[in-house]
């Protein structure tokens, strides 16, 4: 149970720390950005040392109202056992550390782990807290299936 | 919608008074298995990633190389891994088209559809339930059923205290060759 909330405060500590340096930072230095960041959150126990989700981005710039600026964004799910489970990825957008929210009126595209089943849309908001995704525009689904299989 | 065999029988119209099981051993053929894509549109839609559900909401369309449907709302439960589509709800304004083998064209309009697809041993239950005044129409008869089932796997429609309107002379409607007479 400690490893747990461990694992759960620090990120978004940092995340909060984070946003904090960015908007002193960004006030000081309006270049100020940051690179790879990650923000993990884990499974109920007796799974608590799998990463449920991980939340990551190639690079960061602060806005004003602790906001950050992300590019390249991309949201892992896993199963308990450590198997991806959805891949959700956007190019631009802007995150909220403190209430665990993304957004943009960019592309987004979402697949399973196994790629059968493949979504694109336009303009979206990800609330981190319930795993909930919403596509505002233009939404496309692919979804792959095996045709009947025949009697043995 | 899911996909069945693209070589199963064309669908025939078989009705009935009492809904029949549904159950039905796959269609047998000789062409290996092999994937199909179903795609769907729609204004928006919200994902829930923890119970793995997703709502498709205005303007939908379906389109899979043998259906095409449209409807206001739809909501899919994403299957897990590797598993096939095992429940799907259309609601609103649902239209769904497509032709079978022979040629023959089919139109059916409903309130709400649910898709069903389980698999129990060599099994195969694959259906579409259409309820809210549901109604299906080819070149030869319209008929109404409250509900109506169509068995995917067979290929057969299902009906209690069917309707039907012919469009159709009445000498036709006793010749033989007519497939939607033999619904009853």
């Amino acid at each position: 149970m400690k490893r747990r909330a461990t694992n759960l405060v620090l990120p978004a500590v940092a995340a909060i720390f984070l946003a904090a340096a960015f908007s002193e930072r960004a006030q000081q230095n309006p270049l100020g950005h940051a690179t790879d960041f990650t923000s993990e959150s884990y499974f109920e126990p007796p799974h608590e040392q799998q990463v449920k989700m991980r939340l990551s981005g190639a690079d960061a710039s602060p806005l004003p109202g602790g906001l950050m600026d992300v590019k390249r964004l991309r949201i892992e799910m896993f199963t308990v056992d450590g198997r991806p489970q959805l891949i959700v990825l956007a190019p631009q957008c802007t995150y909220s550390p403190l209430d665990g929210m993304a957004s943009s009126s960019g592309k987004l595209q979402l697949q399973t782990g196994d790629g059968k089943f493949r979504v694109e849309g336009e303009g979206f908001l990800w609330r981190q807290g319930d795993s909930s995704l919403t596509i505002s525009n233009h939404v496309h689904t692919v979804i792959d299936l095996p045709a009947l299989q025949p009697p043995k | 919608m899911a996909q069945t065999n693209p070589v199963a029988p064309a669908p025939a119209m078989a009705a009935t008074n009492v809904l029949a099981a549904t159950n039905a051993t796959a269609v047998a053929t000789n062409i290996p298995a092999a994937k199909v894509a179903t795609e769907i549109s729609s204004d928006a839609a919200d994902f829930d990633l923890n119970t793995r559900l997703a709502v498709y909401r205005g303007n939908v369309t379906v389109i899979d190389p043998q259906v095409k449907m449209t409807c206001e709302r739809l909501v899919v439960d994403l299957p897990a891994a590797g598993a096939h589509l095992s429940h799907v709800v259309a609601e609103t304004n649902v239209v769904i088209d497509f032709t079978d083998e022979k040629g023959q064209n089919y139109h059916v309009t409903s309130a709400k559809a649910v898709y069903d697809y389980q698999v129990e041993g060599s099994v195969t239950n694959e259906t579409v339930t259409f309820t809210g005044s549901p109604k299906v129409e080819t070149a030869q008869s319209t008929i109404e059923s409250e509900p109506m089932i169509w068995d995917r796997t067979r290929n057969k429609f299902q009906f209690i205290s069917p309707r039907m309107t012919s469009h159709e002379g009445l000498e036709k409607m006793t010749g033989t060759n007519n497939p939607s007479l033999k619904l009853f």
